[in-house]
């Protein structure tokens, strides 16, 4: 479903010149908080003009949050996404406001009924305003609520069903969720509403004490690639991204991080 | 949805932020040590995020940087609608008002990115 987007890089200013130059590039994201309202940095504009879809992935909209969602939050992603002319913007499923505090990062939300209401409502209130398709992503979580009405699947399906939402699934979160909270991925693909992808995220990590942190400063493990690869075998993701946001490797490391989802993708 | 529910969730995921966050106590049903993990992430990420808006700040302070911000931020959670770049400059005038560096003449933390 959806337009081809092929195999992407997030775009970071820290690595502009790379993303213009690496080989293989068909698509790239931007974190949308990062742009103004009205203008573009010369590089972005410089990939539009070559025409590459520019996609803006909003980190801040807190759609799991119990509280209603900030219009001037969706407005910018809105006007970022028409200035893009994007063909969908994004957000995560979580919250990152609560009770006056800010996390400052992406916490998860409990799969509760409540929630599900709460973050349902969220969604299409930000789907009334932004004027494009919304994508909303799981995260990497590293701890659990308790007392879950509803399982992991059965919670993002009800919300596609009931938002009509696209699913930007994170194979790197949902691998490094497996690892941390003893889920099974592959169950987890299995009891997914596939067609609804939109894309797919694949970053690297690093494992400390035991804990698998999905850092997005370390190499793509290889059982990040082989969940892609499970994913590929179920359905044909339109697009898959890679993530890269600190400790950047010589171009060639991401040039060949590029090619390895690109194998996968089209094995 | 009733507003009941938004009330349900805003009290749970407000406990939860005061424990990670705050030093509030550990929600009920949570592993503790799950949420040691998660603390700790948070507070990297935070000092992260200072540490490249403000890398005169890290550098100057050398091996004090961590313990310092570390100390800072549990006793300042960052407030809703605040901003990283705030953060970075009431770390600057903590640091100056314990003394643990003299007011600089060109303030680095005016100058970030």
């Amino acid at each position: 479903m959806g337009e081809r987007l092929g195999v992407g890089i997030g775009w970071r200013s820290e690595i502009d010149l790379t993303v213009e130059r690496l080989p293989g590039v068909d698509f790239v994201e931007v974190v949308a908080e990062n742009l103004h309202h009205d203008h573009l940095p010369e590089s972005l504009r410089i990939l539009r003009e070559r025409g590459l879809p520019v996609l803006p992935h909003a980190v801040s909209l807190s759609l799991g949050g119990a509280d209603p969602v900030d219009p001037a939050r969706v407005e910018h992603l809105a006007a970022v996404a028409q200035l893009l002319d994007a063909p969908l913007a994004s957000d995560h499923i979580c919250f990152v406001r609560a009770g006056g505090l800010d996390s400052g990062h992406l916490m998860p939300v409990p799969r509760t009924r409540d929630a599900l209401d709460v973050l349902t409502a969220n969604v299409r209130t930000t789907q009334a305003g932004l004027g494009v398709p919304l994508a909303l992503e799981n995260i990497a979580a590293l701890l659990e609520w308790p007392d879950a009405e509803l399982t992991e699947a059965q919670f993002l399906t009800e919300l596609v069903e009931r938002t009509d939402c696209l699913l930007l699934i994170d194979v790197a979160n949902m691998w490094a969720n497996a690892r941390n909270l003893g889920q099974d991925p592959v169950d987890l693909l299995d009891g997914l509403p596939l067609e609804r992808v939109a894309y797919v995220h694949v970053a690297g990590g690093v494992e400390i004490d035991g804990v698998y942190h999905d850092t997005h400063a370390h190499p793509v493990p290889r059982e990040v690639l082989d969940l892609l690869a499970e994913l590929c075998a179920r359905t044909e993701p339109p697009g898959v991204l890679l993530e890269r946001d600190d400790r950047y490797p010589a171009d060639a490391v991401l040039a060949d991080e590029l090619a390895a989802i690109r194998a996968v993708v089209r094995a | 949805m009733s507003d009941t529910a938004r009330d349900r969730l805003a009290d749970k995921q407000a406990e939860l932020l005061r424990a990670l966050l705050a030093g509030g106590p550990a929600p009920a049903g949570f592993d503790q040590r799950a949420l040691d993990v998660e603390a700790t992430a948070l507070l990297a990420k935070r000092r992260r995020v200072v540490a490249q808006i403000a890398p005169e700040a890290a550098g100057d302070l050398g091996d004090r940087f961590v313990p310092l911000f570390d100390e800072y931020a549990r006793a300042h959670p960052r407030r809703d609608g605040s901003r990283a770049r705030e953060d970075a400059a009431a770390f600057g005038e903590w640091l100056v008002a314990r003394g643990e560096t003299a007011a600089p003449r060109r303030r680095w933390w005016r100058f970030g990115r």
